[in-house]
């Protein structure tokens, strides 16, 4: 039997994000935001029988909470919907009832200068001081900057298509007070930001933060007798497909995001017609891009263009088809660097309507599709019945 | 020509790159400036990164074999920052590409260009193969075919 549907997000909450070096712990921001959201469901940690997310473990958080037993736990890998979809499964399976799922941001030393000052963040990060390869490579984050310049050869698009994601981040994260980066961003700022890795600029790349998220996972059946409406799990897929490293991948039309958009098609109940929020991952700008092109929002190559002629100039923001708003929340280019789980949390929180100045009114479906292109891209349609 | 290191060798003359059982040969090979990746014994397919098992047939009659390392220029980035690394001065933005290998579509090799201008390294420029030496040890680059052998 599929758990389509059969599993929900009972609730979702954040501490908000900043971009500088808090005093305090992973394991301190992801308690903050485990215990709103336990309470905000109106549970107790007794009800709580799963733990799942990445830092701190999940014996640690565990310890931390005091959640005297658990009869399932992962440590899935970031972004975030390998965990919602894991515990999902785990639930639906019968392994437990009820999934906290949390994920804690933290500015570490080998995303921020200034973390790197810190001593506690610098021995907190293995490997530090081991040997590290040269800088001819295409791995990890510098393969996105890769891929952009290949998007940009082909398609023959500019840096003022990267512009428009970011400035609509900024002006999303504007109406969000748990965002880092709030300050409208123009693209005369965007253009004149330090370039990184060439052709990707500052304001190209996601903003690293301190904050945490997170969830209640749990059957549909118990989410009705908790506080807040049940946002039920449609789909969820993690895609890969075999040339997956990053100097490998073929082509920017036959990567994980195909995988994605296929299967949320075949399994889902419901497409891009039919949302009403839109979260595409923006990890890096041409990431965002290319889901849009990849999920048949438009042609491939014409994102840029696309958002341009959806874009509702007194907001600074694009609104799809004057209604579908793209990372209402300011994603992770401007709200901070989440791993996808504030793409999730803001999804849930619209779908609740508990979105503030954000909320898209009777918004009812969410399409989120996180992640990358190789080892990453992953896919979540929620919504409310 | 062989070049008979041991496997405590190879790690100390590389500090930092992930050597294993599976990509020691490609490391070897450099040592006597050749560029060597992993082909099958078997279908005859060129695979990179190096993997244990052929991924098309499943053979493991996998070696690492030259290649000419002529090729074009697939994906070119400049880093205006990055790793600390012996004999790169990041205040001349610095290049990285992928290569797309002519010995197979698809097969592909990331390095930097030497002896270019940046405005030069471009999508679809042809290269080849040439050797610098990074603390005491070749490493395989890229320089632009139409430039000055």
């Amino acid at each position: 039997m599929s758990m389509k549907d059969r599993v929900a997000i009972a609730g979702a909450s954040t501490t908000g994000f900043v971009a500088k070096n808090l005093n305090r712990t992973q394991a301190s921001l992801a308690a903050e935001a485990c215990v709103d959201v336990i309470r905000k469901c109106g549970i107790t940690r007794e009800d709580v029988d799963g733990l799942c997310g990445s830092w701190p473990s999940a014996a640690v958080l565990q310890s931390v909470l005091g959640i005297p037993e658990l009869t399932w736990f992962g440590n899935p890998v970031i972004p975030m919907v390998d965990h919602v979809a894991t515990a999902a499964a785990a639930v639906h399976a019968g392994l437990c009832e009820v999934v906290l799922v949390y994920h804690a941001a933290y500015r570490a030393a080998w995303n921020s200068g200034s973390a790197l000052k810190d001593p506690f963040r610098r021995i907190a990060t293995p490997g530090l001081s081991d040997p590290h390869p040269g800088p001819e490579t295409m791995a990890a984050a510098v393969g996105y900057t890769g891929w952009a310049s290949r998007y940009m050869y082909e398609y023959g698009v500019t840096r003022e298509d990267l512009g428009v994601v970011a400035i609509n981040a900024r002006s999303n994260a504007g109406r969000n007070p748990a965002a880092a980066m709030r300050a409208p961003l123009s693209m005369d700022d965007y253009l004149s930001a330090p370039m990184i890795r060439e052709p990707l600029s500052l304001y190209d790349m996601d903003l690293a933060v301190d904050g945490a998220d997170a969830f209640i996972v749990t059957t549909t059946e118990r989410a009705r007798d908790m506080a807040l409406p049940p946002v039920l799990i449609n789909a969820a897929v993690l895609g890969q497909v075999r040339h997956n490293e990053e100097d490998q991948t073929i082509s920017l039309r036959q990567h994980g995001q195909q995988v994605v958009i296929e299967t949320l098609k075949a399994k889902g109940d419901f497409w891009i017609d039919d949302v009403d929020v839109y979260f595409p991952y923006d990890g890096f700008t041409p990431i965002t891009l290319n889901w849009i092109d990849n999920a048949g929002w438009c042609k491939p190559g014409e994102a840029g263009a696309f958002l341009r002629e959806h874009w509702v100039a007194e907001e600074g923001r694009a609104l799809i088809n004057g209604r579908i708003p793209v990372n209402p929340h300011g994603g992770s280019l401007s709200e901070g660097a989440t791993q996808a789980s504030g793409h999730i949390r803001e999804a849930v929180h619209q779908l609740q309507g508990v979105a503030g100045d954000r909320q898209v009114a009777g918004a009812r479906r969410a399409l989120i599709t996180a992640g990358g292109f190789f080892f990453n891209a992953q896919g979540l349609t929620l919504h409310r019945t | 020509m062989t070049v008979d290191v041991s496997d405590d060798e190879l790690v100390q003359r590389f500090p930092g790159e992930p050597i294993t059982h599976d990509n020691a040969a490609h490391y070897r090979g450099r040592l006597r400036r050749e560029l060597l990746l992993n082909r099958c014994g078997d279908c005859g397919r060129w695979h990179a990164p190096p993997k244990p098992v052929c991924p098309d047939c499943w053979s493991t009659r996998v070696s690492a074999q030259p290649v000419s390392g002529d090729g074009v220029i697939f994906m070119a980035i400049f880093l205006h920052r990055g790793p600390a690394a012996p004999g790169v001065d990041y205040r001349t933005p610095y290049p990285v590409v992928t290569v797309e290998l002519d010995e197979q579509e698809g097969l592909r090799f990331t390095s930097t260009v030497v002896d270019a201008a940046n405005e030069d390294i471009r999508i679809g420029a042809p290269v080849r193969l040439d050797w610098t030496d990074r603390a005491g040890v070749p490493m395989p680059v890229f320089a632009l075919q139409d430039s000055a052998s």
